[in-house]
């Protein structure tokens, strides 16, 4: 078994199902841990449009109302990044990752804004479109191995397809986008600073534990 | 001999291909949103071809996903196509007159009598009849205050299964009224979805 996230640290046990934490989670754990932190505190940005070839600009207003939802949303999308960074359980994990792509969606969704919306509206049926893969990796393997419990999978009772593998980061990048932030660059366009930054935080975090699942298992 | 297993898996891939290709060449907004539900259904085949108790019981949190991104998706298109226009009065049929009301009891009685998730959907589907028929000026904040703690009580029901299990049957119960009344309120929403100051 390749260890790349070290020793475990810590080990919550619900029957089969557990959560566990090495230092490599541990940091990514923190990591939306803090974020979160700094965007239940912080104000949303005042974006500003120069307009161009003259001194012309305007500022965008956030409504109060639109700032709740979509703090709320950022809220709710770092708990499912803090819960896909924990779960020892591939069929978690991938639940998970969906919220986190519906999160993502609702970060930006509040936002009256027909490009940011568009956009909002493509990403959002990729997402839905990736849980095909994420579910059918999910399921791949939990048919050929018998479990889907992380651990038991890095036992090494039985040997999981590259196809489960595959199909499962398949699936978070569908859902986070993660290593292809260019897809998602009309919905960064929204004001709002700290909300928006948490779609691209959260979902280079369950791609990066997505890889030290489907190398440890 | 090919294991059933691996022809379903076949069949599985085959419908995923045919819905991402529709997905490919369709251009209209909402008939995309549409064939997206294609793929949905094909995820739920992949888990269902398992066939173990614990694949059934993976299936119902990969339908919420789907069903909550769907309707997610649909508010955002809603909006980012101003559709605004206040839906028009209800039916005029007469059996929506004079129905609901015996319709609305039998069903929740029998609900009621199966009692758990099943009761809930049988019941729920009496609730929602009711409301889609008549009126539906009610306190909505009193049914999601009853779903919420009957919510509640389902939690704690499992607690008891996990700390005290010596009082099993005293959880059943709870779990089996919990659901039913958490499911009940939960569907009978849907019978008030049609605009109006409430929606």
């Amino acid at each position: 078994m390749p260890d790349i996230g070290g020793s475990s640290l810590f080990v919550l046990e619900f029957g089969d199902i557990l959560h566990y934490y090495t230092p490599y989670t541990l940091t990514l754990f923190v990591l939306a841990l803090i974020f979160t932190g700094l965007a239940i505190l912080s104000r949303p940005e005042g974006q500003v449009d120069i307009a161009f070839g003259g001194d012309a600009y305007y500022a965008k207003e956030t409504a109060v109302a639109e700032m709740r939802f979509r703090r709320f949303m950022t809220i709710a999308c770092g708990l499912a990044t803090m819960g896909a960074m924990g779960s020892g359980d591939i069929f978690n994990f991938t639940l998970f990752a969906s919220l986190v792509g519906i999160t993502n969606v609702g970060i930006v969704a509040a936002v009256k804004s027909r490009h940011v919306l568009d956009a909002a509206y493509e990403y959002g049926i990729v997402a839905m479109v990736a849980t095909l893969p994420l579910f059918g990796g999910a399921a791949l393997i939990l048919a050929t191995t018998g479990t889907l419990s992380i651990p038991a999978l890095a036992a090494g009772a039985s040997a999981v397809p590259p196809v489960g593998k595959a199909l499962l980061a398949l699936g978070v990048i569908g859902e986070g986008m993660a290593p292809f932030y260019a897809a998602k660059a009309e919905m960064f366009r929204a004001p709002g600073a700290p909300y928006v930054i948490m779609c691209s935080l959260s979902s280079l975090l369950i791609f990066l534990r997505v890889v030290e699942i489907a190398i440890t298992i | 001999m090919i294991p059933d297993y691996s022809i379903g898996l076949l069949v599985a891939f085959a419908a995923a291909g045919v819905a991402f290709f529709a997905l490919m060449r369709e251009t209209d907004g909402l008939h995309r949103l549409l064939l997206t539900d294609l793929v949905e259904v094909v995820t739920l085949a992949f888990i269902a071809l398992v066939g173990t108790d614990l694949a059934e019981a993976l299936i119902l949190p990969g339908l919420v996903v789907g069903v909550s991104e769907l309707i997610a998706l649909s508010e955002i298109y809603r909006v980012k196509e101003g559709y605004v226009r206040p839906p028009a009065a209800g039916l005029q049929i007469e059996v929506m007159e004079s129905a609901p009301g015996i319709l609305a009891a039998i069903l929740v009685v029998y609900g009621i009598v199966l009692s758990g998730f099943s009761g809930g959907a049988v019941a729920g589907l009496g609730v929602l009849f009711y409301f889609l028929c008549r009126d539906h000026h009610e306190r909505f904040e009193l049914i999601e205050t009853a779903s919420g703690y009957s919510w509640v009580l389902w939690i704690v029901a499992f607690f008891v299964f996990m700390l005290l299990p010596q009082y099993w049957f005293f959880a059943v119960m709870l779990a089996g009224s919990a659901i039913l009344v958490k499911v009940m309120a939960k569907m009978s929403l849907i019978g008030t979805m049609r605009g109006g100051p409430n929606a």
